[in-house]
């Protein structure tokens, strides 16, 4: 009697560990490629893009006018903006979270997180 | 009793699985030096000491900015021609920059500020001085005049102090030293472009910094642990006028921009500061003189991107750097 409780018991609690490990595993599990739009250091949009099927456009506004921005599976871009530099524009597509799209007039920054990660920073 | 015996061991496995996921960055990211930054640590403490590193780099961008009125270089700029007392944090900046004009060969010079301003590149409103306005201003261009004695700065009137160049260098440098202080073995600090790794990888391999191609992408991939990477190139800041592309990175001799044949410098070493300068100095004195001054100083390493499209790597860098597909075969490594 005794040892088939015990067996039980140990069952259920490999059962529940292991449950708990899947749980934790899949919570804690990287998320695909997500894009962050931050203006002035506040986060105004979130799009996944591994989630995403056609070109999705839209536009924030910053002190500089308007940024209008593209997001498409796997990547994304300042398509026009108001901003005297057009450095955001320049940059063109970004595909990974090494350098974010900055444009220093609109205080616009895109960030990129997940997918595949490439370099850990880029010089320029 | 036997139930947490057994549950305790199970527990710990499933801890095991954890550890094979890098631990998490600690990141800050911020506007300063007219230009975005992120410092990211990695490991205990790690955020803590990121935001001490920015705390160093804002005290910096308070000290030696050429706008803010109420900074120290501002009040050199508008001394004429007194002496004025620096702070030791500011004076020690300026001695180390005065080094690197003076090992530049002419190529690099703080006291270029009244030709900035006449193109416009302080402002965002760009044009094209005439050649007149030029040597006027010209006149008032020699960092030789400037006279540092202890933390005493003797400006001539006239001339206008601006550190640009290399600031971002010297602020990389000071925060590191605060992350290395604070026991973090491995940043990465990303001060507007310029790339300052502390330590490697938190799992121990090296960094993997990519170097901008002008025209979008990468030129490839460096490899690096404890080192600085700066980029300088035309295509960063620049306008254009009649058809004609002009940048902001000056040629000290005739106050406009330098045209050496080089797209784009890079000067990789263990000081920020020193890349910094040498990355501005490498642009503006092109491939031939370039090399001459890496095989007479041996205390850095340079990836060059020319303008007809061909890159020339010192030969410290050939294992570190994989070029991107693209450019697999348009490099030459330059022996010592």
């Amino acid at each position: 009697m005794r040892s088939t409780r015990f067996w039980a018991l140990l069952t259920a609690a490999v059962l529940a560990v292991s449950l708990l490990a899947a749980a934790a595993l899949y919570l804690l599990a990287p998320a695909g490629r997500t894009a962050r739009v931050y203006l002035d250091g506040e986060l105004v949009r979130t799009i996944r893009l591994d989630r995403i099927t056609g070109t999705l456009p839209f536009s924030v506004e910053g002190p500089a006018g308007v940024s209008v921005i593209q997001a498409e599976p796997g990547r994304i871009r300042v398509s026009s903006a108001d901003c005297p530099d057009q450095v955001c524009v320049r940059q063109g597509w970004v595909s990974t979270s090494a350098a974010p799209i900055v444009c220093l007039p609109n205080r616009l920054v895109i960030e990129l997180t997940g997918g595949d990660p490439g370099p850990d920073a880029v010089s320029g | 009793m036997k139930l947490v015996r057994i549950l305790a061991p199970l527990l710990a496995l499933t801890l095991l699985t954890a550890c094979r996921s890098q631990p998490e960055a600690h990141s800050v990211q911020f506007f300063a030096m007219d230009t975005v930054m992120t410092v990211s640590a990695w490991g205990g403490g790690g955020q803590e000491a990121a935001e001490q590193a920015r705390d160093v780099v804002d005290r910096l961008d308070a000290l030696l900015s050429v706008t803010d009125e109420t900074s120290e270089l501002y009040a050199a700029n508008h001394s004429g021609g007194r002496p004025v007392s620096l702070s030791p944090e500011t004076a020690q900046v300026l001695e180390q920059a005065l080094d690197l004009c003076r090992d530049s060969r002419g190529a690099l010079d703080i006291t270029l500020y009244p030709v900035v301003k006449a193109w416009g590149f302080t402002t965002d409103s760009c044009t094209v001085p005439d050649d007149a306005a030029l040597i006027e201003l010209l006149e008032r261009v020699d960092w030789t005049r400037v006279s540092l004695e202890e933390d005493v700065l003797t400006l001539p009137a006239g001339m206008e102090l601006d550190l640009g160049a290399v600031a971002k260098g010297f602020a990389a440098d000071r925060a590191a030293e605060s992350l290395r202080a604070a026991g973090v073995s491995s940043a990465l600090l990303d001060l507007g472009g310029n790339i300052q790794a502390v330590g490697s990888r938190p799992d121990g391999s090296p960094w993997r910094v990519a170097v901008q191609d002008p025209d979008g992408g990468w030129l490839g991939v460096l490899e690096v642990a404890d080192q600085a990477v700066v980029t300088s190139g035309g295509y960063q800041r620049y306008f254009e006028e009649d058809g004609e592309r002009y940048w902001h990175i000056l040629d000290p001799a005739t106050g406009r921009p330098a045209r050496s044949g080089l797209a784009s410098a890079t000067a990789v070493g263990p000081g920020g500061a020193v890349c910094d300068g040498l990355s501005t100095t490498l642009f503006v004195l092109g491939l031939e003189e370039s090399v001459d001054l890496w095989r007479q100083r041996g205390d850095f390493e340079f990836l060059l991107l020319t303008e007809e499209g061909e890159l020339y790597l010192s030969s410290g860098l050939a294992d570190a750097f994989t070029p991107e597909a693209a450019w697999e075969g348009r490099v030459t490594v330059v022996e010592p």
